[in-house]
């Protein structure tokens, strides 16, 4: 073997390993997921088959429920809180002086310090009825007694979900938005456009591929949420994950390997479809490309 | 849900820092135990769900038997248990656990655990309790036996209700509290089928609300009855919230967010040691009763040495000091002679201690006098329970 037919064997390896390492580490656990989920439940263990009772037992229930809410939840809330991080990371990336964004991006992942149990625990005190919130409306008059809608509501869920995963979707954003060559601005001005015309027809077209990174980055998030549902939700706020875990609870490992292997399915046609429609390699090009 | 928070904070840190110097003084004294002489100390390997430990104090069963205990956490859920012993490594690895009872059906299918003989425990023929509750032929032996044969070693036993704040809602005596519409939107419930829906079974049953044979095991029509019922509460606004964990629980009674809550009694200590006016309901359609087990787990390759390890700290588990101490830090009872050690040993229990070890026994054997309903962690039907609990979180 010439030495540069080693060489080449040698690169091939290495480009094989991470390849290797995905195969063993992501789609076989996938694999042995799916294939659970044909199996059938027998005490505390399960036997080998071809069944699709637990499909059946996850489509033909109220957990069917529970997975088109989670995805509701999971959608609605990313809308939400893209309307929050964009015009953070369009203020930042643009109003915010250069020697300052460090400090300001620094402090949007403070939150990330303190354990995500306990900043979701907290939002229950502060949303109390005897909590701050509720206590100042009433200070201020706003309200005659003690306020029941912010905690284990909607409202709680949301602001959970919002709290915990926004401040993850500024960063793409942020990127996208500032990778815009300023040139483009000034040429649309001198063309006579206005600052929200400008807005509308350069900077948000051009900043799309940082917004659907950070959609992606809310949805997922929300979509597999546990705790914001089960310690803001009150009265049982079931979303899929804690479905999964509850069918754990009783060794129903088919049952739960079904819903997990449907989700998966369902989570991969709409990254296809994402990625059909929106090339993340625009969004990828751009933080490559930056210094 | 499982009841593996239940290590609430019963004696100030004080007590405990004067309990615990006590407890060290009292291993340093030639106690009168004698310690045999063994070629190798053994380790006994005990995985418990929080409440079986006695704050890491075992230098009586050390210097009793010269062996140590290992002491590792467990989770109480099926799952937590079937992964630690199976896909852990818990079946090779641990020597006993110490859960709540009334699994050993499955854990007996399963190979998990192993027949207890009782001949090797001189401490069983003098616990009372065991005959007294958890008789075989008697709901509660469902807590320590499956087929007629022994596997649980009973370490606790408990009678629980729920709680309420006697300011807000005046004296309570009917699980009817969690359902009065004059505290709607007041009400939480436990999110834990085999506790907040078996108490709603019994309620259901106990006021003629509903065709209920056994409150402990439903049918699968019974159980619709059960969770339509909750879900018609839950709709008109009934309940604020299930609750999950013994923090939380103990918040939702200190802040006022509830005024009646299906929970624990340790709870109600714990809010009260806050300042709070809780009461644990003494209701007269009965209590949830339930016990912990410690099972030997069946490890075949386990030495003759090592069961014999395990079956004297089995044996300690049963001894007057080891129940004294867990039910002065956990509150529940747990040895017939437990408050009677206490008061006679005041170098190991101060006298309030014992005075407390003594009031706590006498509460929950008078509750044991009332009765009610046996807890079924296991149900015949447990997927559909299961199914069913979601329907009504869902709802």
């Amino acid at each position: 073997m010439s030495q540069s037919q080693g060489a080449a064997m040698a690169r091939r390896a290495a480009l094989a390993l991470p390849l290797i390492a995905v195969a063993v580490l992501i789609l076989g656990p996938l694999a042995i997921m799916a294939t659970v989920s044909l199996w059938t439940k027998s005490g505390f263990s399960m036997k080998p088959d071809l069944s699709l009772d637990a499909y059946a037992a996850f489509l033909g229930g109220v957990r069917l429920d529970v997975f088109l809410r989670s995805l509701w939840v999971a959608a609605s809330a990313t809308v939400l809180m893209l309307a929050v991080a964009y015009p953070v990371a369009y203020l930042i990336a643009t109003r915010v002086r250069a020697d300052l964004v460090r400090t300001v991006l620094f402090l949007f992942s403070v939150p990330f310090l303190v354990n995500y149990i306990l900043r979701t625990f907290a939002w229950a005190d502060i949303l109390g009825r005897g909590g701050p919130v509720s206590a100042g409306l009433q200070w201020l008059g706003l309200t005659g007694g003690a306020v029941d809608w912010l905690l284990y509501s909607q409202f709680s869920v949301y602001l959970g979900l919002v709290t915990a995963y926004m401040p993850f979707m500024v960063f793409p954003i942020w990127l996208s938005i500032s990778g815009i060559d300023r040139r483009l601005h000034e040429a649309s001005w001198m063309l006579g456009e206005g600052p929200l015309h400008t807005f509308l027809r350069v900077i948000l077209p051009l900043s799309l591929p940082g917004v659907f990174a950070a959609a992606i980055f809310g949805f997922v998030g929300a979509f597999g949420e546990v705790a914001v549902s089960t310690i803001l939700g009150g009265t049982g706020y079931q979303l899929l994950g804690n479905s999964i875990v509850s069918a754990l609870d009783v060794i129903n490992y088919p049952l739960a390997a079904a819903m997990s292997t449907f989700t998966v399915l369902i989570m991969g046609l709409f990254m296809l479809l994402w990625f059909r429609l929106f090339d993340l390699r625009l969004f990828l090009g751009k933080i490559m490309g930056r210094r | 849900m499982n009841r593996l928070a239940r290590t609430p904070a019963l004696i100030s840190r004080r007590r405990l820092l004067g309990a615990g110097a006590l407890f060290a003084g009292s291993a340093l004294l030639p106690t009168g135990f004698a310690t045999p002489a063994r070629a190798e100390a053994l380790s006994v390997t005990l995985a418990d769900i929080g409440v079986g430990d006695p704050n890491g104090d075992w230098s009586r069963f050390t210097a009793e038997t010269g062996n140590s205990v290992n002491l590792v956490a467990m989770g109480n859920a099926p799952s937590a248990v079937v992964n630690q012993l199976l896909a852990g490594g818990g079946q090779a690895t641990f020597d006993i656990i110490n859960i709540v009872g009334g699994m050993q059906k499955p854990l007996v299918e399963a190979g998990l655990i192993s027949e207890i003989d009782t001949s090797k425990l001189p401490n069983w023929e003098k616990n009372s309790y065991i005959s007294q509750y958890l008789a075989p032929g008697t709901p509660g032996f469902d807590f320590i036996g499956f087929d007629g044969k022994l596997y649980g070693v009973p370490t606790v036993l408990q009678a629980d209700s729920f709680a309420y704040l006697p300011d807000q809602t005046g004296e309570l005596d009917s699980y009817a509290a969690l359902f009065d519409p004059r505290f709607r939107g007041f009400v939480a419930l436990e999110d834990n089928y085999t506790t907040a829906g078996q108490k709603t079974a019994l309620y259901l049953k106990s006021a003629g609300l509903a065709q209920i044979e056994n409150p402990a095991n439903l049918t699968p029509d019974e159980l619709k009855a059960v969770i339509d019922f909750l879900i018609e509460r839950k709709k008109e606004g009934q309940f604020r919230v299930l609750w999950s964990s013994f923090e939380q629980a103990v918040n939702l009674l200190v802040s006022g967010e509830v005024h009646v809550m299906d929970c624990w009694e340790p709870m109600v200590f714990a809010a009260a040691g806050q300042g709070v006016n809780v009461r644990y309901a003494a209701p007269k359609e009965g209590y949830l009763l339930w016990a912990m087990a410690a099972y030997l787990v069946n490890n075949p390759d386990r030495s003759p040495e090592q069961t014999e390890a395990a079956y004297a700290l089995l044996n300690f588990m049963l001894s007057p000091w080891y129940g004294a101490t867990i039910t002065g830090l956990r509150g529940y009872l747990t040895n017939p002679a437990a408050a009677e050690f206490a008061s006679a040993n005041p170098d190991l229990f101060a006298a309030d201690q014992a005075q407390r070890i003594a009031d706590i026994s006498k509460g929950v054997q008078d509750r044991y006098a009332v009765g009610g309903t046996w807890q079924n962690r296991w149900p015949t039907n447990v997927d559909l329970y299961e199914e069913e609990w979601q329907r009504f979180k869902a709802a």
